[in-house]
């Protein structure tokens, strides 16, 4: 289903390294981004985990939220929490079972919070398949709160990856392995024929040779998902994706598309 | 971009899409709508009802006024016995009236038509001829006095009608 949310609005993201706000016009098949606001964040202020406190310095969080907001302006906002937080899964629900029950269902065990805290909820990957993706609610209510804190008022709380990954999932999109990145956590997701083949999502390892491990896992996704053919492009957006690229010699996005920064990935997800 | 999952912490309400927000428009344009049709309507009813009040209040006029008629044409429509209005005792009425200025030149009495009369008269002048009316108008047995018409150059000779009552 093709969301006609007509009119602007304020998307708050936040990531380990950095918070941004981005001011976007919806048109009825558009997207524009109108403002984007960017403010680092001090070194260990903000560690995205599935468990346990995840700002260590609420105050530097919030002020740093506080400082983007004043240039796109307070009232509602879309908060996109980081990649890391939440457990994703590619499944197709059996035939007459709940999408989002099947995804309890399957991550309910292996989820490190108790169960009735979880929020899960499922994303239309193509090909009868959902990505369900199952996040405690704790996780989320101290993200709402820095926001709240900083003037915002949260209408709707995304996850980037999903974000990144639903502009991705487009009728005609050609074939590769995109590596959607956040500061401490990356989405490696294996597109065909426009529908979502495979998926994994794990930390980030940002020692020497992160490109090269990257590039051999997305290879190995693309095999294990059922690529007959090794010459799959490799596709990376978001936190230190320009590096990634120069090491492994993979060109850069074309010129005219969303901006190639930290926030690529779920930017380009809402301006595709 | 597709629909998104929401993982807001806090309860909410159902949220309404762009066609749901379309359709709740439409609806609420709808309502306006017929509203204005209601006290459009409504405006309507009430002159109709102002109208239909002014046509009954013509139609009560109408009807007592074709009552009266009908009583008239009645009463017109019986016929004098010459026994209870002699010709004299009319004549003697008639003359009571006349002015000195006044002659009158013919008198007819139509029995048939209820003692109907025909009073053909000369006054010397106008005042004459309107004290003439005026007296006939004023006498007990005489009624439904219709002057005819006249010209007041200098005499004034006209036809007048009236009917004789025996009873005052």
């Amino acid at each position: 289903m093709v969301v006609a949310r007509l009119g602007t609005r304020i998307y708050l993201a936040i990531d380990a390294a950095s918070v941004a706000a981005a001011e976007v016009s919806h048109g009825v098949k558009t997207a524009r981004l109108r403002t984007l606001a960017r403010e680092p964040l001090p070194a260990g202020a903000l560690l995205p985990g599935p468990t346990g406190p995840n700002l260590a310095d609420p105050q530097a969080v919030q002020a740093a939220l506080g400082r983007v907001l004043d240039r796109v302006g307070r009232g509602r906002v879309t908060l996109v929490l980081p990649d890391g937080l939440a457990r994703l899964l590619l499944v197709e629900a059996p035939a007459g079972v709940e999408p989002r029950e099947f995804v309890r269902f399957r991550l309910g065990a292996s989820l490190p919070w108790p169960a009735d805290e979880t929020s899960v909820d499922t994303l239309a990957a193509g090909a009868g398949r959902v990505i369900g993706a199952a996040i405690g609610r704790a996780s989320v209510a101290e993200y709402e709160q820095a926001a709240r804190a900083a003037g915002a008022q949260v209408e709707q709380v995304f996850l980037a990856p999903l974000v990144a990954l639903s502009g991705l999932l487009r009728p005609g999109a050609g074939e590769a392995v995109h590596a959607v990145l956040g500061d401490v956590a990356v989405c490696l997701a294996f597109l065909r024929d426009g529908a979502l083949a495979g998926l994994r999502s794990r930390r980030r390892d940002r020692s020497d040779g992160e490109a090269g491990r990257l590039a051999d896992e997305m290879q190995r996704l693309s095999a294990a998902a059922g690529n007959g053919h090794a010459g799959v492009t490799l596709a990376f957006s978001g936190s230190d994706a320009a590096r990634l690229r120069a090491d492994l010699g993979v060109p850069s996005p074309a010129s005219g598309g969303p901006p190639d920064g930290d926030e690529a990935g779920w930017l380009g997800g809402l301006l595709r | 971009m597709s629909r998104q999952p929401d993982f807001r912490s806090e309860p909410r309400g159902a949220r309404r899409t762009a066609w749901q927000g379309a359709w709740l428009g439409a609806g609420a344009l709808a309502l306006a709508f017929a509203a204005y049709q209601a006290l459009g309507a409504r405006a309507e009813a009430r002159a109709a009802e102002t109208r239909l009040a002014g046509v009954t209040r013509e139609v009560a006029a109408l009807a007592s006024r074709q009552a009266a008629l009908a009583a008239r044409a009645k009463a017109g429509s019986e016929p004098l016995a010459a026994q209870e209005a002699p010709p004299a005792r009319i004549v003697a009425d008639v003359a009571t009236v006349l002015p000195a200025d006044a002659r009158l030149d013919r008198l007819a009495i139509d029995y048939e038509r209820g003692g109907a009369l025909e009073l053909l008269v000369v006054a010397r002048d106008a005042a004459a001829w309107d004290l003439l009316l005026e007296r006939l108008e004023r006498s007990p047995r005489i009624r439904d006095v219709e002057p005819g018409p006249e010209a007041r150059a200098a005499e004034v000779r006209s036809v007048v009608r009236a009917r004789w009552s025996p009873a005052p």
